[in-house]
């Protein structure tokens, strides 16, 4: 196989893949700035293959549109960020769910399945590791405590 | 060793560990999820072809840095859409960034890889930190933890293999066999040296200098409306702002007049 076709399919299938990955990412996640991120991702992935079919093809063409991506990046995140701020000064939390009732004034509800509660078996908290030396207790002071 | 069933066990594969380190589970189902992944992207770099020339001693090390560099992203971009707290969640797209910088440098696109790290991980990336900060301090929020629920993980991540399947089949069998990738002229060295290069071109200019020509003379009208772009946005963001504040601020005034009066 013709090794400049070699490169340009090992890094398709890389931008490919960050471009799925960041997709499958927004679709799950609740947050809003993650889902921000996995936008971006997908971005990133788009990025690669633009500069990958550039070289290919020996053409500028794709780093130059790669720059643009990048600037349209920026000016989106400005944007987008401080509607998150505006939508988190509004309800209190970057929860996309307290924004699900939003619709006009006759519009029924439409909701693909509810908003899934949270078990007890889901409240996982991340293990800390103790810090400090535990002091030396006295066992006769906590008996009986000799001042007050 | 592209072959039809080799891609479609990767995608099964690299589904699975999506599904399994997305947030609801504990840590062991992570564990799994992330060990999958790292079997699905072993055999995905198995899969895909190496280069046909050997004897060149250069050549080696740019499969090897590609596949470090690859595996680095994948990772990191499946570490992204997984964790609990989107601080991590920022840190490790930070990690993506720095790898498609890498990626970029792989493909001789100097500028681009410097401009990635500088723009996206030292500008947008800290404002998207920045944002955290401010919004959400506590970090392991329940709709972090739980979010969309397992349902909707597993079809997600079924969805995701389809298109990554798909994408992978256009690269089934040898180039002989299909014509989509005909055979190009250029060859490594004529893609380093003449990169830009016009054809009236006599002396050997840098990248950055055959960039900014390329730039500001074929893209020049590009570059004016992504300034204009870049000064509307800003505009805009700052009247968001100000404008989310402006209730606050009208009642406090008339909360002081009624004070006064």
């Amino acid at each position: 196989m013709d090794s400049q076709l070699a490169d340009l399919q090992n890094f398709l299938v890389i931008g490919g893949l960050l471009f799925v990955i960041g997709l499958v990412g927004f679709v799950v996640r609740r947050n809003l700035i993650v889902m921000f991120l996995c936008v971006e991702m997908m971005l990133q992935g788009v990025s690669i293959s633009l500069v990958a079919w550039g070289r290919y093809h020996n053409d500028w063409g794709g780093q130059m549109l790669v720059i643009f991506i990048i600037t349209v990046a920026a000016c989106e995140a400005g944007i987008g960020l401080a509607l998150i701020l505006s939508l988190f000064k509004h309800s209190g939390s970057l929860d996309i769910t307290s924004w699900q009732e939003i619709r006009e004034e006759g519009q029924p509800a439409f909701v693909d399945q509810a908003i899934p509660e949270e078990t007890e078996e889901d409240r996982v908290w991340p293990k800390l590791t103790p810090a400090g030396i535990e002091p030396e207790l006295d066992e006769d002071d906590l008996a009986h405590r000799s001042k007050v | 060793m592209t072959d039809f069933w080799s891609f479609l066990f990767i995608a099964v594969l690299l589904a699975n560990g999506i599904c399994l380190s997305l947030p609801p589970g504990n840590a062991l189902t992570r564990l799994n999820g992330a060990v999958s992944c790292g079997l699905a992207i072993v055999l995905l770099f198995y899969c895909l072809p190496v280069l046909r020339d050997w004897d060149q001693s250069h050549d080696w090390v740019r499969q090897a840095m590609f596949w470090m560099l690859a595996a680095v992203t994948i990772g990191s971009a499946v570490g992204t859409i997984s964790m609990r707290s989107p601080v991590y969640c920022a840190i490790w797209f930070a990690m993506t960034l720095l790898a498609t910088s890498g990626l970029f440098l792989l493909q001789g696109a100097q500028f681009l890889s410097v401009a990635t790290v500088i723009l996206y991980a030292g500008a947008i990336l800290v404002t998207f930190l920045f944002v955290l900060m401010l919004a959400q301090p506590q970090g392991l929020a329940f709709y972090d933890r739980i979010s969309w629920g397992r349902r909707t993980s597993i079809v997600a991540s079924v969805a995701g293999a389809l298109l990554i399947f798909g994408l992978l089949l256009a690269f089934v069998g040898t180039p002989e066999d299909n014509d989509r990738f005909p055979e190009t002229e250029v060859t490594q060295s004529s893609f380093d040296a003449k990169l830009g290069q016009k054809a009236d071109d006599k002396e050997q200019r840098g990248h950055m200098e055959k960039l900014g020509r390329e730039l500001f003379s074929r893209h020049l009208i590009s570059v004016e409306i992504a300034g204009t772009l870049l000064l509307v946005a800003l505009v805009g963001a700052i009247a968001i702002v100000i404008q989310s504040q402006k209730p606050k601020r009208l009642a406090d005034s008339q909360e002081g007049a009624r004070g006064d009066g």
